[in-house]
């Protein structure tokens, strides 16, 4: 109740003060008079919350009369947990970092001002932007958030141990590839717990279905405008990967490290395994984890069935502009987001993380620096990004009760490591359980 | 020696400030969380639709809810009584005259002092499925590499073990103030009779404590049902395969995850109702055999 009349007084005030104030209207942007105060809450942890006060501070200086307190507010769970609480209180913060899996319930949830609507004030040149990162976040032709932060996953391997092992010095490509590596790995007298491993998480699943260019969901992956009904996870690629992925446990080719970001990144740092899939924002932990060893790390796409057309889709997280503010602190809060999105912001953000730049103008910046030369892995993280061809399926999927799917999906792969489900039982039930889960999710976003 | 309030208003206005406190942040709230239970309510909260009982139809139509509920069970069956009588037997110890009791009394009592976010964390260096004390220590000793956190029901045990430990400084706090005073006159004279250490206990110290024991079973059961969440969360999200999703887990699943707010409400007066229910049947049953002095 409360916030209904704090909203109806926040529209009487978004309606008659920039009539007094600024007079302005139409397509001109509203004036920024005195100074404006920006809130911004973000979901980037250790060194990198300095990395982006460091941004936010050049931002400022360039900008004088806006003001920007900049805040770390957990993961990005965190952080929408935070904001929605916020803004029942009536208080959101301007901007804030949320996951990409979180675009179509954000869309949908009331609380954010797309950029689209913000751009009549100031263009934005989406064409500047590498089209995987600026499509992910169009939905139906509208841009709805800003791209910061995107990755794709990678596959990385010791080059040590492959050199040991009498393998050739490239990570391998293909499913039957990466089994016939394993298999060498385990054979060669390393003390490897298992070859290979990744993170239980979902990610990784739907990744491989855009690479095999085939739907997670159903309505053109939700990326038409009509909301998804129906899990496609279930059919022959879900299939595929899900055997090969709980097959290579089942041989001891896959360990098992559970969920979470941090035991897989130590099972390759320590030698336990010999190749990982990660993040590409993991390249210098890695590399750096490896070096403390003495040891060389090498990167490649992550491996495909033969034959597979499609490529990765980016993951990682967008800046959101929320809802219910005056139009002068909406456009300072747009101004900033721009600026963190422009090529010496994210060069600096590249260099310190090792996210994608989200610009092409931004990587032929790196290029004439010279960076890719001294840093290979980073030329194979985005080459592997720009061969992507793009369809709806190598888009990703736009599901409103995202996060619940990525949970049955990875508890179900857990059902088959414990041999109580084949993959076909496990994928269909959580299939079955997301289209229910959709369904009432699309009831009430009508 | 009762006395009584000579006017009508003044008992009301003292109890007036309590009354306050439990409307607002007790019964208000959960008078809402019911409210809500019966709506299918947007993620954010900007529609809400009645739906009547349909969330708790859906739950306990689910198997993994049920599954759930089964796992908190046995969750709380065990953290309570491995917990008691640990704890008890502990504090025994704890109460004889000792080299070094305070500095023992203090170690003994420390875990309760961690959140459960770092006893979770403690246990996930130990029983980290990569490079893990535990998994070393077992390898070295029994030449094998057992799955503490990545098989189900390894997981369980492990999460047992965390919240009674965790919890283990809180009884034993409780029992040491119980023991210290019994008196010293009884077991004295039991001794003379002829009565040996084991007896002594049994019949003398055990029945004295029933009054702690039956606090501490219904503190231990609350504690069991409601805050270990944030050892779930840290070592296992509730995996492998739900193996360790208790109902408290779930629950923060459904609303700070997966923002479906009417099953979340759902859940949590069906949690509360069952901890109610439960705490009801201790005081009918066990609590009718505390003897209190």
């Amino acid at each position: 109740m409360r916030h209904r009349v704090f909203r109806f007084g926040l529209i009487l005030l978004i309606l008659f003060l920039p009539s007094v104030i600024f007079a302005a209207g139409g397509q001109e942007a509203p004036e920024i008079t005195g100074t404006v105060s920006v809130e911004m809450w973000h979901a980037m942890s250790g060194e990198r919350i300095q990395l982006i006060e460091g941004i936010v501070e050049s931002f400022m200086k360039q900008n004088p009369n806006i003001n920007v307190v900049v805040q770390y507010t957990g993961s990005y769970n965190d952080t929408l947990n935070k904001t929605t609480a916020a803004f029942r209180a009536g208080n959101p913060p301007h901007v804030f970092h949320l996951y990409e899996i979180g675009t179509l319930g954000m869309a949908n949830s009331g609380m954010v001002t797309p950029i689209g609507d913000l751009t009549r004030w100031e263009e934005i040149d989406w064409d500047a932007f590498f089209s995987p990162v600026s499509n992910y976040y169009t939905i139906s032709g509208k841009h709805y958030s800003m791209p910061f932060n995107s990755s794709t996953p990678l596959l990385y391997y010791n080059k040590s141990f492959f050199k040991q092992a009498g393998l050739p010095d490239k990570a391998p490509a293909t499913f039957d590839a990466v089994i016939e590596v394993g298999k060498k790995l385990k054979g060669s007298g390393l003390d490897l717990k298992a070859p290979i491993t990744w993170n239980l998480n979902c990610w990784y699943f739907e990744q491989f279905h855009c690479i095999m260019d085939a739907p997670l969901v159903n309505n053109d992956n939700g990326r038409t405008g009509t909301f998804p009904t129906k899990a496609l996870f279930n059919q022959e690629a879900g299939q595929t990967i899900a055997e090969w992925w709980t097959g290579m446990e089942r041989d001891g080719i896959f360990l098992d490290v559970g969920p979470g970001w941090s035991n897989h990144r130590a099972a390759f740092g320590s030698g336990e395994v010999a190749m990982v899939m990660s993040s590409t924002s993991d390249v210098n932990k890695l590399t750096n984890l490896l070096d403390e060893k003495g040891w060389e790390m090498g990167t490649g796409f992550m491996p495909r069935p033969v034959g597979a057309k499609g490529g990765v889709t980016i993951g990682g997280g967008t800046l959101w502009i929320s809802s219910g503010h005056p139009d002068a602190e909406l456009y300072a809060a747009l101004k900033l987001v721009k600026y963190i999105s422009e090529d010496d912001a994210q060069k600096k953000w590249h260099k310190g993380t090792g996210y994608f730049p989200v610009r092409k103008t931004a990587m032929k910046a790196l290029e004439k620096e010279g960076w890719f030369r001294e840093n290979p892995n980073f030329l194979v993280a985005f080459n592997q990004l720009l061969e992507s061809p793009y369809t709806y399926n190598t888009a990703g999927a736009l599901i409103g009760v995202f996060p619940e799917l990525r949970k049955l999906v990875e508890t179900g792969i857990q059902r088959v490591y414990a041999g109580e489900k084949t993959v076909k039982e496990t994928l269909d039930e959580a299939g079955a359980k997301s289209d229910e889960a959709m369904k009432e999710w699309n009831e009430l976003n009508q | 020696m009762q006395s009584y309030f000579k006017g009508k208003w003044l008992p009301y206005l003292l109890l007036l400030p309590t009354y306050v406190i439990l409307i607002a942040f007790l019964f208000y709230p959960a008078f809402e969380t019911f409210r809500l239970s019966l709506y299918k309510v947007h993620p954010f909260g900007i529609r809400k639709i009645f739906a009547g009982f349909y969330n708790f139809r859906k739950l306990f139509g689910s198997a993994d809810y049920l599954h759930s509920f089964w796992i908190s069970f046995l969750f709380s069956l065990s953290v309570v009584v491995i917990g008691l009588f640990l704890s008890m037997m502990i504090a025994v110890l704890l109460n004889q005259k000792l080299k070094g009791q305070k500095i023992y009394r203090s170690l003994l009592i420390w875990p309760y002092a961690l959140s459960p976010a770092i006893a979770g964390a403690l246990f996930r260096f130990l029983f980290n499925p990569v490079n893990g004390y535990m998994l070393y220590l077992s390898e070295v000793i029994l030449g094998v590499e057992p799955e503490w956190l990545t098989s189900g029901s390894l997981a369980i045990v492990i999460i047992t073990m965390a919240a009674t430990w965790k919890n283990l400084g809180y009884n034993i706090i409780f029992y040491l103030t119980g023991l210290q005073n019994v008196q010293r006159e009884s077991l004295e004279a039991a001794s003379i009779d002829g009565a040996g250490p084991v007896r002594r206990f049994w019949i003398i110290t055990f029945p004295l404590l029933s009054p702690t024991t039956f606090f501490l079973l219904i503190m231990n059961l609350i504690y069991s049902y409601f805050s270990s969440f944030g050892l779930i969360d840290v070592l296992t999200e509730g995996g492998p395969a739900n193996a360790t999703n208790i109902l408290i887990y779930q629950l923060y699943q459904d609303f700070f995850v997966n923002h479906k707010i009417g099953y979340a409400a759902a859940e949590s007066f069906i949690l509360f109702t069952l901890v109610v229910g439960l705490t009801l049947i201790q005081f009918r049953t066990t609590g009718r055999k505390v003897h209190y002095q």
